[in-house]
């Protein structure tokens, strides 16, 4: 049953995806306690949380965008990307260790990194004010997290609950996009040399810099457009992949080198 | 066909089915087939081709990425042989009337410079390869809707039925990571990368030429080996233009007429 109003609906999916973050225990989905499909409201879920990390503290060091193939829009039934808060916390080094620990079913995905030199607050952003304002791309690996139980998530679950998002790791060694053509570019995932999720630029929305124009003009409009320095995880260039304990993965970017998430040894359930 | 060895009788029905572009029931339906009798089915059934003219020009890798073999269940990849009437000129119209149910796919095409003997060195097999080109592969498996056994595919020439070869370039310093665009009808199709086969073609290749010569087979200086797909095939329909592009090595091209004499 929907709560009595709709800004009850949001407090509480609000609220208990918050839950879910401190404890690190997931949660049934949101989109009951909202309207079938309202985006909308599923991102003033997100902000409401958005505003009480930064209360506390949290640094916004970016965004994410995801939903940026077209096979993983049909499979929520939309034909737009989404998108949701960095924080610095969520920010690992080439090669550094993670607990998995902090994590509650965690999958894997090859991206690019854009890091910008100055902020995009156009409605019209285009992508050559993308590629003006980007300082450097580097290769990414992000590692995307549900709160929700079981990834049993539709695109009000994913938007509310920040995008799925996790923590994500840099390369070290970044690259102007002058003489890229990130369209072609090769990406790969690896684990034990074994590639385990392969694909290339075109998956993101055809080009990665139109993911990034998308992000830059849907933020236009709210209180946190892009800014110089912010991070953008443009979105994935292959299917993610299920994490497991104790392994190495290495994201290979062509043109942009690499970068590896190293997941610590434990017993992750 | 008295006189004729179960082999030779095989590969009689299956190239005659390529031949019309019909399909013919998998040999493993009436009798059990050995992978080994298999390939001797396969260089029957191309002998068959020699008679008629055509020239051996090379060998194409199957199931060369790890999601392919897990659905075959096998763990080592199949070859088949490239005859002249295979190739299918950079850019050219093709009938679709002589296929079956084809499918098309995108590859890295490795040009032999001089012959990989038998048993040759790991070390020189990589610098027999004189260019690398990307390239388009038309498949289509001669048994209803591509079902088959290991063997029965084998037997089918691994479902090899045309190819394409865009220009020969040089090759580069790494082969792991080009991105790969099918695209048809200027839109992209599939988008993968050439790490799927076998996480690097220069893999592909050595075990080409690890298996080619257990049959007793060099490869020739002048050969193309396909090195297996970089992303799933699409179906390949009448009046389609299909594209493969590979990151810094171009593309290769393929239109299908649109009209088919077939009913």
């Amino acid at each position: 049953m929907l709560p009595s109003t709709e800004s009850d609906g949001i407090a509480e999916a609000a609220q208990r995806l918050w839950n879910a973050r401190r404890s690190n225990l997931p949660c049934a989905p949101v989109r009951t306690l909202l309207d079938a499909g309202d985006v909308g409201a599923a991102y003033e879920v997100q902000e409401v949380n958005t505003r009480r990390a930064l209360s506390e503290g949290r640094r916004l060091v970016g965004r994410k965008i995801g939903l940026t193939s077209p096979a993983v829009q049909q499979q929520l039934g939309v034909d737009q990307p989404d998108f949701g808060v960095l924080f610095g916390d969520m920010a690992v080094g080439d090669a550094e260790e993670i607990d998995l620990t902090r994590l509650i079913d965690p999958r894997i995905e090859v991206e690019v990194a854009f890091v910008l030199e100055t902020g995009l607050a156009d409605a019209w952003t285009t992508t050559a004010d993308v590629m003006r304002a980007t300082a450097y791309v580097v290769t990414a690996i992000e590692v995307v997290d549900s709160r929700i139980a079981a990834w049993d998530i539709d695109i009000v679950d994913t938007v509310a609950d920040n995008a799925s998002s996790g923590l994500f790791f840099l390369g070290g060694t970044p690259r102007r996009l002058d003489g890229l053509d990130l369209r072609e570019s090769g990406a790969v995932l690896l684990a034990g040399g074994e590639p385990l999720s392969v694909g290339a630029g075109a998956a993101c929305l055809g080009h990665p810099v139109n993911a990034v124009t998308w992000l830059a003009r849907r933020l236009a409009t709210t209180d946190h457009p892009l800014a110089a320095g912010d991070v953008v995880l443009s979105g994935a260039l292959g299917p993610m992949v299920r994490v497991a304990p104790g392994t190495v993965y290495e994201a290979r970017v062509s043109g942009l080198g690499s970068v590896r998430a190293v997941c610590a040894k434990g017993n992750h359930s | 066909m008295s006189g004729l060895t179960p082999e030779e009788r095989l590969a009689a029905r299956l190239d005659e089915a390529a031949r019309r572009g019909e399909v013919t029931s998998q040999p493993s339906q009436a009798a059990p087939l050995s992978v080994a009798d298999a390939y001797a089915v396969q260089e029957l059934a191309i002998a068959r081709r020699l008679d008629r003219g055509e020239r051996l020009v090379g060998v194409k890798m199957g199931f060369t990425s790890r999601q392919k073999m897990a659905q075959m269940g096998v763990d080592e990849v199949i070859w088949g042989r490239l005859t002249s009437a295979m190739l299918v000129p950079e850019g050219d119209r093709i009938a679709p009337d002589h296929y079956i149910h084809p499918r098309i796919e995108p590859e890295l095409a490795f040009l032999i410079g001089r012959d990989i003997p038998p048993g040759a060195p790991p070390e020189t097999i990589t610098s027999a390869v004189t260019a690398v080109a990307p390239a388009l592969e038309i498949i289509d498996s001669r048994y209803a809707d591509f079902r088959f056994t290991l063997a029965d595919v084998v037997a089918d020439n691994a479902s090899a039925a045309g190819f394409v070869l865009g220009a020969w370039r040089a090759v580069p310093p790494s082969l792991d990571c080009l991105g790969v665009l099918l695209e048809v009808d200027g839109r992209t199709a599939e988008v993968g990368a050439t790490a799927s086969i076998l996480g690097d073609p220069w893999r592909s290749l050595a075990a080409a030429a690890r298996l080619t010569g257990r049959a007793g087979m060099p490869l020739r200086a002048g050969w193309v080996v396909l090195a297996g797909g970089a992303t799933a095939a699409v179906p390949l329909r009448p009046g389609a233009q299909v594209r493969a592009v590979i990151e810094s090595l171009g593309s290769a091209s393929v239109t299908v007429a649109a009209n088919s004499a077939r009913p």
